[in-house]
């Protein structure tokens, strides 16, 4: 007999693999460039796929083998790539509300990458508890099996595939800025969040500009934070200065 | 791979993973011991303004497109905008980015073409 719960699991699977979706335009052309770059480095394709899918982050993947086919000490080369992903510290305790006390929540935080984060941040909190399981899973495995199915094709097949079609993996990647805006949009409704945001991504915007594109996530937030922070303190000011305007 | 090189990569591997969980067990454990009826109350409040911000960064650092150069700067701002018009009507996730991409390769593909 199937249980009354199943259908409703299944389809929060479901949901999560649909909203996943816009992930693969920025996944799988950065994938294959990593899966081209690695098998140039020396690497083969299948160890190019496995760390792919155990390591599973952009930057930390990229710096590795390059850190590696330039003979730099493997100690260095670890402490390197989990220094560059850093940021990843802060975005387990900003989604930790709204998830239940399954043992399996920590490891299913393999695939908690920037995106994931993302779209986590602003959907769980929309979704009922019961379903919030069902949908990671479903976004996580699209976005893990797309950057490692990227990574095999890019090791197997990439020179031909960027020589043939070198537009796709430019335009593509746009699919990224796009779902961020969508992630962002409603908190532009308050002007206090409209100025903060705004700081923060023309912060971000301009220190990636000089090629810092690691550093300038931690960085903006904190300029961000600074706005939010100052903002707050001068309408406590305003606030208080007229009350006491009124009192006399 | 040599031996050696596996071992950094499983250390790698493992390193990101608790980068990933363990903040995750801390919280946890802190709003159990804070036990609040709302959990969002419990949080630091720093924590939860550092969310979005770590999302609008994301987005920042995303704007940069590929070449920097005119056209690229052209096509960035009408894919955004074509982004934003469409969520505006439909308030979902998936038609805002297609429109996006859409917009943004069309002037990509049209110039690159033309010249």
């Amino acid at each position: 007999m199937s249980s009354p719960a199943k259908p409703v699991i299944h389809s929060a699977w479901i949901t999560g693999a649909r909203e996943g979706i816009p992930l693969l335009g920025g996944y799988i052309p950065v994938a294959i460039s990593f899966g081209l770059i690695a098998v140039q480095s020396g690497f083969s394709a299948w160890e190019a796929v496995l760390i792919s899918t155990v390591v599973y982050a952009g930057a930390s993947q990229f710096l590795f083998v390059a850190m590696v086919a330039a003979g730099a000490p493997l100690w260095l080369v670890v402490v390197m790539t989990l220094l560059i992903n850093a940021r990843h510290l802060v975005y387990g305790p900003n989604i930790a509300p709204w998830l239940s006390g399954s043992r399996w929540w920590p490891w299913l935080m393999h695939g908690l990458t920037d995106q994931i984060f993302a779209l986590s941040h602003v959907r769980l909190p929309q979704l009922e508890a019961r379903h919030r399981m069902g949908w990671y899973i479903g976004v996580a495995v699209v976005a893990w099996f797309s950057w490692i199915g990227g990574t095999a094709i890019g090791a197997v097949a990439g020179m031909e595939l960027t020589q043939r079609w070198p537009l796709v993996g430019e335009v593509m990647p746009f699919a990224l800025p796009a779902l961020f805006l969508v992630l962002l949009a409603p908190r532009f409704a308050s002007r206090h969040w409209a100025l903060t945001l705004a700081a923060t991504i023309s912060s971000a915007l301009l220190i990636a500009l000089y090629g810092f594109k690691n550093a300038a996530i931690p960085i903006a937030a904190v300029c961000g934070a600074l706005v939010y922070y100052g903002l707050d303190i001068l309408v406590r000011n305003r606030l208080n200065s007229t009350s006491e305007a009124k009192n006399g | 791979m040599d031996s050696e090189l596996w071992g950094a990569l499983l250390v790698t591997a493992l390193g990101t993973l608790m980068m990933r969980a363990l903040p995750l067990l801390w919280m946890r454990r802190h709003l159990i011991r804070k036990q609040s009826a709302n959990s969002l109350d419990a949080m630091p409040s720093w924590l939860t303004v550092l969310g979005p911000l770590m999302i609008a960064a994301m987005f920042g650092v995303s704007l940069v497109p590929p070449k920097i150069n005119a056209l690229s700067w052209w096509a960035t701002g009408i894919g955004m905008l074509a982004t934003y018009i469409v969520w505006r009507y439909t308030h979902s996730l998936g038609w805002p980015v297609f429109a996006g991409v859409a917009a943004y390769g069309s002037i990509v593909l049209l110039v690159s073409s033309s010249f």
